[in-house]
């Protein structure tokens, strides 16, 4: 396939992941995670990762977002490679990409107004001029996941699950990204909640044109909020295209796998 | 929603208040920390005004004089109160025990956050050097350390106990600090963008707090006991009445019947051991962050 064949302009790609592989550890001990791993992302796109538990689905978005350091491989964003960025430009890159992860619980810091977590952050990134605006800041971003802007300055053992995930949505967008990975964001919540966390979720994408890297094991949440989908086994993508036609026509005998597993499809 | 805006150190407090016998020790643990205080200022006083203060004066008339209305500790050997000697004691006491914590703390704290924190070649350095440390035989090594100091007295003392003691400190923060390394908020914090040294000081070290206020409370009557140790071998105090002085000169008499300096400091002595580390433990369960919700 040649990249360089003159696209439209809405197939722009806001992320572009080539060859990735991730191997932990070395020598007899190490773990291939991902292996060889292409996919892209277009601006706006919810864009599912399905597989099943250790197929390496966080390890992809933890290198995506580089809390791992891929072992080889580009990850082009917006036309630059991050897969080795370092130093400064490195927490520019971290102004981009953000993640959402699946435990609500240990996403805070227990010993810190939730507020002042995000202060914090717009601090380190010189975003706002003084305390007085970065509080503002921080209470735009709760009114923007559906919070109250006085809870900011309570200490996270006063939420429930659901509002804590709502905490870590606004903290992420606190460097205003354009992608966020989102692993596994809604598993730990009950049913009702869930349907709230991912109104939530598309709500911004269509204010914000926000894309996601959405990463579940529930084919009926990724049916009804992805764009489009990959499907992983042991480290590789082994069917990726629209959501419809991946899980409606599933071509890998994998698929058709994780698709008989679950009883409503 | 709960409705009660509590912060985690006022629940730690609620538990530690249902405890009566911490609230007894916390009670003693001031108590002393006054008599700290009242004897720096007598101290103080007298070093101004450039007086003797009375618990100096030597009357070798009244030496040796049991408990009585006038002396409630009685004298000793020199005809000196014993029980302002007592309270001088505590100050000394004091000194050792916070300028040795202010001394062992922070060496403990950070380099266990650095090892625990980086892992790799920084931990197996950090690892190595508290070994050794550990292996040398404690008090050896602060007598070593208290021989070299120039002047002896008190500085070979905070040096000695200060630089030998932080090793458990720095044990057990590297380990809480590897726990914390894995959890999602220093996950969460690193995708942030913030720095290292910011993560670790001013995200994870607030979460280990009660492991330093613990290690303190449990040090602390450790150093008083080592200091006793060195002024009773002669390489601690001089001039001012410490414990271990105190202790050293009474038991010479001891068997001649004089048995109130040695009872009475030594009471003194395990009344603040038994206090802060009846605290100490009281304190590690109320501040253990895995008993909130
Ligand atoms: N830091 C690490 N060091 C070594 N091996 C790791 C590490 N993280 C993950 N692995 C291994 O890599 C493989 C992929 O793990 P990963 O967490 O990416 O899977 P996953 O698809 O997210 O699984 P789950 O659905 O359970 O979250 C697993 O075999 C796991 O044991
Ligand atoms: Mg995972």
């Amino acid at each position: 396939m040649n990249s360089n064949v003159s696209r439209r302009a809405d197939e722009k790609k806001l992320l572009d992941v080539r060859q990735l592989n991730v191997i932990y550890g070395k020598g007899k001990d190490s773990v291939h995670a991902v292996k060889d791993v292409s996919f892209h992302i277009k601006p706006g796109e919810i864009f599912g990762l399905v597989g099943e538990s250790g197929c390496g689905k966080s390890s992809l978005g933890k290198a995506v977002i580089r809390l791992t350091d891929p072992t080889s491989g580009t990850i082009d964003f917006n036309g630059i490679d991050v897969a080795s960025l370092k130093g400064r430009a490195l927490k520019t890159y971290r102004q981009e990409v953000q993640m959402v992860f699946q435990d609500p619980y240990g996403s805070l810091n227990p010993r810190m107004k939730v507020g002042s977590a995000i202060v914090d952050v717009l601090e380190v990134h010189k975003i706002g001029k003084n305390t007085t605006e970065r509080r503002e800041r921080v209470a735009a971003l709760f009114e923007a996941v559906g919070l109250d802007p006085n809870w900011a300055w309570r200490y996270p053992h006063e939420f429930s699950g659901g509002q804590r995930q709502r905490i870590c949505i606004a903290r992420a967008l606190a460097l205003n990204p354009d992608l966020l990975v989102a692993d596994e964001p809604v598993s730990a919540l009950d049913v009702s909640v869930q349907a709230e966390i991912l109104e939530l979720l598309e709500e911004l994408r269509a204010k914000r044109n926000l894309a996601f890297l959405f990463v579940s094991h529930d084919l009926a949440v990724v049916r009804n909020v992805c764009d489009r989908v990959a499907v992983m086994y042991n480290g590789e993508i082994v069917e990726i295209g629209d959501v419809a036609d991946v899980i409606d026509h599933p071509q890998h005998e994998y698929t058709r796998k994780l698709l008989a597993a679950v009883p409503s499809f | 929603m709960k409705s009660k805006s509590q912060s985690l150190w006022g629940d730690a407090w609620r538990r530690l208040k249902k405890n009566r016998l911490a609230m007894f020790c916390l009670g003693l643990v001031i108590f002393f920390t006054l008599l700290a205080v009242y004897g720096e200022i007598i101290y103080r006083y007298h070093e101004i005004r450039d007086i003797t203060p009375s618990y100096q004066l030597t009357n070798l008339d009244a030496a040796y004089e049991a408990p009585s209305s006038s002396h409630w500790m009685g004298t000793d050997g020199l005809g000196r109160d014993v029980m302002a000697r007592l309270v001088q004691g505590v100050r000394i006491a004091y000194k050792v025990g916070i300028i040795t914590s202010m001394i062992a703390i922070p060496i403990g704290v950070i380099l266990g956050c650095l090892a625990g924190f980086f892992g790799g070649k920084v931990d197996d350095f950090i690892v190595w050097l508290y070994s050794t440390f550990a292996s040398m035989p404690g008090l050896l090594f602060i007598l070593a350390i208290a021989m070299v100091v120039p002047d002896r007295g008190l500085l070979g003392v905070y040096l000695g106990i200060g630089l030998t003691t932080w090793v458990g400190l720095c044990r057990l923060v590297r380990g809480e600090v590897m726990k914390h390394k894995e959890q999602t908020y220093v996950q969460a914090a690193k995708a942030l963008g913030l720095g290292s040294g910011r993560i670790m000081f001013k995200h994870i070290l607030p979460n280990i707090s009660h492991v330093i206020i613990v290690t303190f409370s449990l040090r602390f009557p450790a150093a008083v006991g080592t200091e006793v140790i060195m002024s009773f071998l002669g390489i601690g105090v001089q001039g001012e009445p410490s414990w271990g002085l105190m202790i050293d000169s009474a038991r010479m008499r001891l068997w001649q019947g004089m048995w109130w300096e040695m009872t009475f400091v030594t009471i003194a002595l395990f009344l603040l051991v038994l206090a802060f580390n009846l605290l100490g433990d009281a304190l590690r369960d109320a501040l253990d962050p895995r008993l909130n919700d």
